[in-house]
């Protein structure tokens, strides 16, 4: 067994809000340096991408994308939009093509403005995000992990944590059905530890009503995320959620939103994700046996080049009443690209995990992935699980090098500007 | 740990990002519902609980199985095990 998978001890996983993969880290394919394409293997961004506007023009990805005041109104993310999306208009039927060509179009329906429903093109130049950037670059990043669901948050997050969102694509109050655990129960019955961290009591957290009713002793917060890292307490299995809106602190002061949902901060979301990875970092008894996956809910119906595949159905159906498209909904392809990056010393420097762009060896991730790895690290599979959890490709073998020296490792500094 | 010289360095939000009066979106507003369904457990545990009456315990056994639901609703806490 290699020495990383040999030492690995806990799994942290930090779900973002609602972005694209494009939108984050297609710019990286676009970087040349010594008059080459720094970064060939990302599947991002040729610059070339289009689509059509409500007036017939053809719109163009753009460099544009700022911190803030640039996606309000929230773009459509909900099943009929990212249908759209998806399909670009083209209804529900027999033999359609998915082709990515309805972003600019859905958002004219929330902007009912043409020029500012480009925005939806717009995309980060990687300057801008030197904490996902440097990280992707510097561990491995995923051109292929999709949202499981081309819908909105609550059903997409039950993915991460149950497999499955039993048969749910909106954000309804819902149940989960016996004999599906979530993966912390399962952590738990069987002698593990594991933990949802929220950022605070103002924030709380997204995840569906059955964990916070029925298993309250799996929460904590964010600060007590950092307290178990510094005393060597971290659970064998964390869960972190960002901050969700905007609130004073205890103490007066201003917390920021960090979960980088439209119209949040983008870099406070930056900044968490930082510290996130310090707080592991910083501790050399966690570095050397951890593993730090980051990766976002959904796309938030900003623009994404990849046509989302199919999967293994999770044995559930959506009606054609729940998805709003008037069509049956099988649970058979995923949801739109996301980023996703996994931090592990031990992951070679640079690697990129090939998805749909290379049919011979590429790997299709999705947040079934992840309630799938825990489970087989930990419990070894021992679990009830959905045919969609059992086959959702899984990531610790990505530890696979050796264990990578403190000055080949970045740090972030979060002193101030 | 000091702060190693080539520590990548991430800069702040400019000031006025900050805006607790933004108009709460459909994820926010989705999640006071989802709080407040899970909310109405304790109110059927304390709805539960308050319509024991005390005077009809009447052994160690009843008093502890009473006095363990109460303090469970009381003290939500208490029974949070160590991390680890």
């Amino acid at each position: 067994m290699p020495a990383g998978l040999d030492n690995l001890k806990h799994i942290v996983v930090l779900m973002m809000e609602n972005r694209s993969f494009d939108h984050m880290l297609g710019g990286l394919s676009l970087v040349v340096e010594n008059g080459a394409k720094k970064y060939p293997k990302i599947n991002g961004l040729t610059g070339n991408e289009s689509n059509p506007d409500t007036a017939g023009n053809a719109v163009k990805v753009q460099p544009n994308s700022q911190f803030q005041s640039q996606l309000d109104p929230d773009p459509d993310h909900h099943f009929p939009g990212v249908d759209l999306q998806i399909f670009g208009g083209t209804p529900p039927g027999p033999g359609r093509v998915a082709n990515m060509q309805g972003f600019v179009k859905d958002y004219f329906t929330q902007t009912n403005d043409v020029n500012r429903s480009h925005n939806i093109m717009y995309y980060f130049t990687p300057d801008k995000l030197p904490v996902l950037t440097t990280l992707a670059t510097e561990f491995a990043v995923f051109n292929g992990w999709f949202s499981s669901i081309p819908g909105p948050t609550i059903c997409n997050r039950a993915f991460a944590h149950y497999g499955t969102s039993f048969g749910q694509v909106g954000m309804d109050i819902f149940y989960t059905l016996d004999p599906i655990l979530s993966s912390y129960e399962r952590m738990i019955q069987a002698g593990h530890t594991a933990k949802i961290y929220y950022y605070d009591q103002q924030s709380s957290t997204m995840e569906i009503v059955n964990i916070l009713k029925n298993q309250p002793q799996i929460f904590a917060t964010y600060s007590q995320f950092i307290a178990d890292c510094q005393n060597n307490l971290l659970p064998d299995y964390s869960f972190i959620e960002p901050c969700y809106n905007d609130h004073p602190g205890a103490d007066g002061g201003e917390i920021l939103a960090s979960d980088q949902h439209p119209d949040h901060n983008v870099q406070e979301g930056e900044r968490f994700i930082a510290s996130v990875y310090n707080a592991i970092r910083t501790n050399p008894a966690l570095w050397g046996n951890t593993v730090l996956l980051i990766v976002y809910d959904e796309h938030g119906g900003i623009y994404d080049h990849v046509v989302p595949p199919a999967c293994t159905p999770d044995g559930y159906s959506a009606t054609p009443a729940d998805t709003g498209t008037g069509e049956t909904f099988n649970f058979d392809r995923l949801g739109v690209r996301v980023p996703a990056v996994l931090v592990s010393p031990y992951i070679p420097k640079g690697t990129v995990v090939p998805g749909t762009e290379d049919p011979a060896n590429g790997r299709i991730f999705e947040h079934a992935s992840i309630p799938s790895t825990v489970t087989n690290f930990f419990l070894n599979g021992n679990a009830n699980r959905t045919a969609r959890e059992k086959n959702a490709s899984t990531f610790v073998d990505l530890l696979s090098g050796p264990m990578r020296p403190d000055s080949d490792i970045p740090y972030f500094n979060l002193g101030g500007n | 740990m000091a702060t190693p010289a080539n520590a990548i360095k991430v800069p702040k939000p400019q000031p006025g990002a900050y805006n607790p009066n933004r108009p709460a979106g459909l994820l926010l507003r989705s999640q006071t519902l989802h709080i407040r369904e899970a909310l109405l457990k304790h109110l059927e545990e304390i709805a539960a609980v308050l319509a024991i009456d005390p005077k009809t315990l009447k052994t160690e056994g009843d008093v502890s199985a009473y006095v363990h639901r109460a303090t469970a609703i009381l003290h939500t806490h208490a029974a949070k095990p160590k991390t680890r």
